[in-house]
């Protein structure tokens, strides 16, 4: 379970350029829930994307993941519970080494021991899973794929080490829509199949309107809308 | 032959070029600074009577200190790391200058054995002492002042021993990289140089990252110097100068030869790179003349040399995306109809 407490999250505090990014927000997101976040430019949903990884600390407020406070937990350390997907394809995978090589860094957390690890089965069972035919390409180099393997590889690999939450930001804006689609089915069958919380960040309504349980809408730091989806979305004609 | 050993002994340092600015992709300047350390440490270490073996694992060993010192500086500081690299080489240079005790420093024929240094080891007493009492200087201390010949590990007879010597090293250090770089840690590293902000994504420290990656290319560097300064017979405060950039240059020949292929190929490209640098070098020193070059040119010919390479590959690649775009104007005009 994610949990944000009165989360406020203030830049610049006590200077004259100070903007309050996240005013108050308190959430409960339960195991197994796909959240779907959108929001305008400025509204705080980057920068609750950044509380989350660790990459801004709140000025006030509680985050919690499975009762243990994440305040002050260096990224790196948070990566133990949470896997991410970006936009840019490149950025969830690592171009200059092969696919196996990828998984093999994906199928552990931390800093690794003097040791020569070779892919695990359950990540040549996921990658078959795709129907991309990426588990026969495992010598390939990442950085020679398209954009749609790149992210699905990405998504892969954020699920192997079995993470708590699983935050994907417009994970599909840099896609064409046959492969944001593909991505997105994906992204539905690791919600259900491995009950992995997600939280994911997005733009695009259409993919709003049709994935994932609960949507949330965020504008100048606030929570204004927050339910379950199907619901919202039928009520609120233009949320974005 | 000469030219063939120092040519790998230059690809060695190159190696270590590649590490940084290709592998961890951290552009560092130490190498400047930790080649002519590596030279100082080992020529100094000869000088007290360590067997040459030893001064070149100290000569290592030092390179690996101020990689990670540069690291360290860069991580835990947050300072850039072109800057970080500057300020250890520049620092460097004072470190090496009080390591030989001067400028320069040769690696003698000969070493003392036992060398008496002051009046106080003769003697046994101070020279306060000596004031209200006589002092028998014992002669037998004197008399053991003796000297061995310095054991250099280079004979520079051109016999093939040095270069089976050299080949030897460089062969040891690229199997044992090629190796490593496959291991799971090894495997990080490489992540760390392909997507820097990934690695995080998977709980691996950034810090630890850099800062041996950077560690382990200056201790190659430190190496390539403490084996250069043997083979040369000494060690100068300037003996690292411009070394970054013929390290590049030998990089960029090595990938125009070899290509940015497999990684053992890959590791080989800056060795080979290497030997071919030095060969233009010699022959441009030796016949340049003719055509108005100086010795004192080759900085200058080596620095244009790596900006048209770079140029080129620039223009090529803008050249081919142009073609490709034009490819996909040339379709959709050609879909419409």
């Amino acid at each position: 379970m994610v949990e944000f407490k009165d989360l406020t999250v203030v830049y610049n505090q006590g200077m004259e350029n100070e903007r309050v990014a996240l005013k108050n927000v308190s959430l409960t997101i339960p195991e197994g829930q796909f959240v779907t976040i959108v929001g305008p430019n400025g509204a705080g949903k980057s920068t609750l994307l950044k509380v989350i990884l660790g990459e801004v600390q709140p000025t006030s407020g509680l985050y919690i993941i499975d009762d243990k406070t994440m305040n002050c937990m260096k990224p790196h350390r948070l990566a133990e519970f949470i896997g991410r997907v970006y936009q840019d394809p490149n950025t969830g995978i690592f171009p200059a080494l092969t696919i196996a090589e990828n998984l093999i860094i994906a199928s552990k957390k931390g800093n690794r021991p003097f040791r020569f690890s070779s892919v695990k089965e359950e990540a040549i069972t996921l990658l078959r899973d795709l129907g991309l035919g990426l588990e026969d390409r495992i010598k390939t180099k990442a950085g020679e794929l398209s954009g749609g393997q790149k992210q699905s590889l990405a998504m892969v690999m954020a699920i192997l080490s079995k993470p708590r939450l699983l935050l994907l930001d417009e994970h599909t804006a840099s896609l064409d829509p046959d492969s944001a689609s593909r991505v997105m089915e994906l992204t539905a069958r690791i919600n259900r199949e491995y009950d992995i919380t997600i939280i994911m960040i997005t733009h695009n309504m259409e993919i709003a309107n049709s994935y994932g349980e609960r949507l949330m809408r965020l504008i100048e730091g606030e929570v204004v809308n927050d339910g379950i989806r199907e619901i919202l979305s039928r009520a609120t004609s233009v949320m974005c | 032959m000469a030219i063939l050993e120092q040519g790998l002994i230059i690809g060695l340092m190159a190696l270590g070029v590649y590490i940084s600015f290709r592998i961890v992709d951290l552009p560092d300047l130490t190498t400047d600074g930790s080649f002519a350390l590596g030279a100082a440490v080992a020529v100094r270490a000869v000088v007290s009577g360590l067997p040459a073996w030893v001064a070149i694992a100290l000569a290592a060993g030092t390179g690996a200190l101020a990689g990670s010192i540069t690291g360290t500086i860069h991580r835990k500081l947050k300072i850039n790391v072109l800057l970080a690299g500057i300020l250890v080489m520049t620092m460097l240079y004072s470190v090496n200058l009080r390591v030989m005790g001067g400028p320069n420093l040769p690696v003698p024929r000969v070493v003392p054995e036992r060398a008496i240094q002051s009046f106080e080891e003769m003697s046994g007493s101070t020279g306060l002492e000596s004031l209200f009492e006589e002092i028998d200087i014992d002669t037998e201390k004197r008399e053991s002042r003796r000297t061995v010949v310095a054991k250099n590990i280079f004979n520079n007879d051109l016999d093939g021993s040095d270069l089976t010597l050299i080949i030897l090293v460089i062969s040891a250090v690229t199997v044992v990289l090629s190796i490593a770089l496959r291991s799971d840690p090894g495997m990080t590293l490489r992540a760390f140089g392909s997507n820097p902000s990934g690695v995080v994504s998977f709980g691996i420290s950034q810090n630890v990252l850099a800062i041996a990656g950077l560690t382990i290319a200056n201790c190659i560097i430190g190496l390539s110097g403490g084996l250069f300064a043997l083979y040369s017979g000494f060690s100068d405060a300037t003996i690292g100068q411009g070394m970054v950039v013929t390290g590049l240059a030998s990089v960029i020949m090595g990938e125009i030869l070899l290509g940015r292929v497999k990684l053992f190929y890959g590791l080989l490209s800056p060795i080979v790179g290497g030997v071919i640098y030095q060969t233009l070098l010699s022959l441009a020193m030796r016949y340049g003349y003719r055509i108005g070059f100086l010795a004192s040119d080759m900085k200058l010919l080596t620095a244009v040399f790596i900006i048209t390479v770079i140029g080129l590959r620039q223009l090529s690649s803008s050249g081919r995306k142009r073609k490709v775009k034009q490819e996909v104007k040339r379709l959709w005009s050609n879909s419409k109809i």
